[in-house]
């Protein structure tokens, strides 16, 4: 006890400065043998076709099955308005544990909101009232505009430099695998890693 | 050299990781996309190997500069054609831009060079010893 005190002191700042995991953003088994970290814009038409079209089938095949983990990560680009804002409203759904839903209504409605610019009409959608007052305050909040840009410096931090990336993370290797891919070249990599 | 690294950022992943940035072009159908993903990478390697050895200059030059000059045009059309994709010219998480297509620009000029004067020397033999000395 008297060696492990000191020892858990001293790693006190090291815990502290390690980037927080917003659990309501991640899903599946966090020891699955394969990480996903999703880089995307609520306001980039790849992403949206990736969210809609190829996301169910990696969550159905890698991350239910308990294969992959899938974490989401902000990466408003600066060419996009509203974007930023929309990655706000979402890191606040996630506080109320309503990131998915919220993201659905984003990416689907993408194309109107990117236009009219009514992103919190678009979040309000997939919410309560009571979760709606909520959401809006926090998205003001500093905490959640700096979620966003810790994510934004995380990414580029690991060479993402357009949207959608997906890092695929198994041991210490990490795959940057940018655009939306070939279903069956990615299951390829991912049946490869999880082996 | 470059071939040589090209190879090795391929040869050192996933296989299929490359054959993404390759779909990425839409330009081949997926068996070829298979093909060329599998492929391509021994091909680079032994143009590599080829070309510090030195034989068959003429014909390892020619394929060099073909080579680059088939990526250099996929690269040309992506770009203009507005596609943000990955060049997939060195392993993946490199997006086509101004800057890589200088650097395979210019890279393709120097294998152009290169097999011209590859060309110029063949056509000029060295003379024998014999034939250099013999009208003394």
């Amino acid at each position: 006890m008297k060696l492990s005190f000191p020892l858990l002191f001293s790693l006190l700042p090291i815990l502290s400065a390690a980037p927080t995991l917003d659990k309501a953003k991640t899903f599946g088994n966090p020891d699955a043998p394969i990480t996903i970290e999703l880089f995307s814009d609520f306001q980039c038409p790849s992403c949206r076709m990736l969210h809609i079209t190829l996301l169910p089938s990696i969550m159905r095949d890698y991350v239910l099955p308990g294969k992959a983990y899938l974490v989401y990560k902000e990466y408003p680009l600066p060419q996009h308005n509203h974007s930023r804002e929309a990655a706000a409203y979402a890191c606040a759904a996630a506080r109320v544990g309503k990131y998915e839903q919220v993201a659905d209504a984003l990416f689907q409605n993408q194309p109107a909101w990117a236009e009219n610019g009514k992103v919190f009409e678009t979040v309000s959608t997939a919410l309560t009232p009571a979760e709606q007052k909520k959401v809006q305050a926090l998205a003001r909040d500093p905490g959640i505009l700096d979620e966003v840009q810790q994510d934004v410096q995380q990414g580029q931090s690991q060479g993402v430099n357009q949207t959608p990336t997906m890092l695929i993370i198994h041991g210490t290797k990490r795959y940057p695998v940018a655009g939306v891919p070939n279903y069956s070249l990615l299951r390829s990599i991912l049946d490869g890693l999880a082996k | 050299m470059v071939f040589g690294y090209a190879a090795y950022t391929k040869l050192s992943q996933p296989w299929a990781l490359f054959a993404i940035s390759v779909d990425a072009y839409h330009i081949l159908p997926e068996w070829a996309v298979t093909v060329v993903a599998r492929g391509l990478p021994w091909l680079e390697l032994a143009l590599a190997v080829l070309i510090v050895l030195g034989p068959w200059r003429r014909t390892t030059s020619v394929a060099a500069s073909t080579l680059l000059l088939v990526f250099f045009g996929m690269m040309v059309r992506a770009y203009l054609r507005g596609e943000q994709i990955d060049c997939g010219c060195f392993g993946p998480g490199e997006a086509i831009s101004p800057l890589t297509l200088v650097r395979d620009g210019a890279l393709l000029a120097v294998s152009g060079f290169l097999t011209w004067d590859a060309f110029q020397h063949s056509r000029r033999p060295a003379r024998s010893f014999q034939s250099q000395y013999s009208s003394y």
